[in-house]
């Protein structure tokens, strides 16, 4: 099988529901000429660009008129850039995509198919600003869907189904998920709601999405090493979420630490340990463990940014504690 | 151009019949029949002069006041005061209150939030741009909206895409009981047209004709794809912010504004003219009421949403 990375393989998605469905446009800061290693990389050339918009700039207008567009009928794909960038247009992704069809009950079969591209993610020293990774923000909030991709693969089959989906979704890549990865030749989507096993272990589960998975599996392969079989679980998305293949899991190794990049608090793992409390206590052999963000800023410099986000060898501590458990 | 007297006639109409529905929202308010609130659009019917331009395809988002863009665009008034009344056969099957969507009638909903139409309008201008066709979308939006940064991000992309947008101004001088020299730097928000590229043009908006004519323009100029324009209508709320709220203003200048009412004023203008008689003006009259009176009974004997009713709606 060819080998594409997130990036090739997130375009090629885009390519091919652009050539399907004339409905789908993309827009965005910067699209014109376009830049041939981003994910919108060639879609101007091919497509022109009334259907491959360069924006003003101001998130509000790119998330904003793709909430509008998509009530006149169209799919559009609002590329925000960063998610720190589209906190400038919370209003229009919270409470316009996220509310409009719920508050207006439906009204005349109502639709808002709106695919948000955010990017995500530190280790870059690209200082607080530039590096954060706000998906449990948006699953607070009802009516928008979040998609977290991890291999190409799934970031293409993902990103077609996102663009069919008839409802706002939220699409966050991580700007360090650029290793290539096997892509299947034909078309195919992949489903949200379905969790993927990364790898199968015993002793522990993890949860983890995007990169926090690329980490999760590295102190996987350590504590294998120790003798602890790590079961690495990738929702791949959490709003629809596939909780029934973590808590199967759950009850096979008593144990859960759950990995997110984002600050703690009101976070991925306190939503995913309440859940998992709330449907197979009884299973728990030890307090689920949580790596996240310490509640700070991501800072700038290496060692202090290292300090800050999750790391293996945190990972691997908190898996070892859950273990240390006398339950 | 004048519209021509049958089409003025039908303006009027719908002028008598807006106003109807907003003098049977607030006894509805008055009555402890809406759980929420109506903000009334009486004294701003004027920018009917707009609505009632637009073809059965074109769109139309508005602000949080008044009746004039569901009635002129066609949209049902049971259906309306069923939705103010929490009813399940409302627009919104009781979920939105004066939030309301007619997409049948182009009406896209409502912002909760003042200025959160002003990106969903460039959007549908957008898709119909896409789409090569020749609708428009007229925006509404209050003075004190002219304070919002998405308008005016919004009214640089509208510009920048030559976007089939009219931007419409309806200036009633206040926000809530604050004058707007206290938020806004300029006397007219039309001024800011020339900041993005786009003509703008201040009107009385209490002269139904003027409003017609300036409306006419800036719509065929954004139906030939020739892009934005700003039209902004002086004018005046004739009731307080909210129907439920205090008015604070100073009681002297309602007064005043009374003699300025847009439908006296086309009433009286199409008496002279003889377009219209005494008869046929107090035909008009008890025609809209005893519509909004039968709208009223509809909603009122109409059910209220279930519990399990929450539950729907969030997912296509």
């Amino acid at each position: 099988m060819r080998s594409l990375t997130v990036t090739e393989a997130m375009n090629e998605a885009l390519r091919e529901e652009m050539r399907r469905d004339p409905t789908v446009y993309v827009l965005g800061l910067g699209l014109y000429p376009s830049a041939g290693d981003s994910a919108t990389g060639g879609l101007v050339e091919e497509f022109g660009e009334k259907r491959v918009r360069s924006a003003p700039m101001s998130e509000t207008v790119i998330a904003g008129s793709a909430v509008g567009a998509a009530l006149a009928g169209m799919r559009p794909v609002a590329e925000l850039h960063l998610a720190d960038f589209a906190f400038n247009a919370l209003d229009e992704i919270l409470s316009k995509a996220g509310k409009w069809r719920y508050v207006h009950g439906a009204n005349h079969g109502m639709t808002l198919p709106i695919v948000f591209l955010q990017g995500i993610g530190g280790y870059v020293s690209a200082g607080a600003e530039h590096s954060q990774s706000p998906v449990a923000l948006y699953w607070h909030f009802p009516g928008l869907k979040i998609v977290v991709p991890t291999t190409p693969h799934d970031a293409k089959g993902l990103l077609k189904t996102a663009v069919r989906d008839d409802n706002p979704v939220l699409f966050f890549t991580h700007k360090l998920l650029d290793d290539a990865g096997p892509v299947p030749d034909e078309d195919y989507l992949v489903p949200f709601g379905v969790a993927e096993i990364r790898r199968p272990g015993a002793d522990v589960t993890v949860v983890a999405t995007s990169y926090m998975v690329t980490l999760a599996l590295q102190a996987a392969a350590n504590l294998e090493r120790r003798g602890v079989a790590v079961e690495v679980i990738d929702p791949r998305t959490l709003e629809p979420l596939d909780i029934d293949t973590i808590v199967d899991s759950v009850h096979k190794t008593g144990r859960l630490v759950v990995v997110d990049e984002d600050t703690q608090r009101c976070g991925v793992g306190a939503e995913i340990g309440a859940q998992v409390m709330e449907r197979a206590f009884a299973a728990l052999r030890a307090p689920v463990g949580r790596v996240a963000n310490p509640n700070l800023p991501v800072p700038y410099s290496p060692p202090l940014e290292e300090a800050v986000l999750p790391s293996v060898a945190r990972i691997e501590a908190a898996v070892l504690a859950t273990l240390d458990s006398m339950r | 151009m004048e519209p021509m007297p049958e089409e003025q006639l039908e303006l009027y109409t719908l002028m008598v019949r807006s106003r109807a529905f907003e003098e049977r929202a607030g006894a509805l308010v008055a009555a402890g029949e809406v759980p929420g609130s109506w903000l009334s659009g009486i004294g701003q019917e004027g920018t009917m002069g707009t609505i009632c331009q637009l073809r059965p395809d074109d769109y139309l988002t508005y602000t949080h006041r008044g009746a004039y863009s569901f009635i002129g665009r066609g949209s049902d008034p049971g259906r309306l005061l069923a939705e103010l009344l929490g009813k399940r056969t409302g627009y919104c099957r009781g979920k939105g209150g004066r939030h309301i969507a007619d997409l049948e009638h182009g009406i896209l909903g409502k912002s909760g939030t003042i200025g959160g139409h002003a990106p969903l309008a460039i959007g549908v201008a957008t898709a119909i741009q896409i789409r090569d066709g020749d609708q428009v979308v007229v925006s509404l939006f209050g003075e004190g909206t002219s304070n919002r940064g998405t308008t005016h991000a919004a009214m640089n992309a509208a510009a920048v895409w030559r976007l089939p947008v009219v931007w419409v101004c309806e200036n009633n001088g206040y926000m809530g009981n604050v004058p707007a020299p206290m938020y806004t730097a300029v006397a007219d928000i039309a001024a800011m047209a020339p900041g993005y590229g786009m003509p703008g043009e201040v009107m009385d908006g209490n002269d139904v004709l003027a409003v017609h004519r300036a409306a006419a323009v800036a719509i065929a100029r954004a139906r030939a794809g020739n892009g934005p324009s700003l039209l902004e209508l002086k004018t005046y709320r004739m009731r307080p912010f909210g129907e439920t709220s205090t008015d604070l203003r100073d009681p002297r200048e309602a007064a005043a504004w009374l003699g300025q009412d847009p439908i006296e004023r086309f009433r009286r203008r199409l008496l002279e003219a003889g377009v219209l008689t005494d008869a046929a003006a107090q035909a008009v009259d008890e025609a809209a009421r005893a519509e909004m009176d039968a709208a009223a009974t509809y909603a009122l004997e109409s059910p209220l949403p279930a519990a399990a009713d929450a539950f729907e709606d969030l997912y296509a």
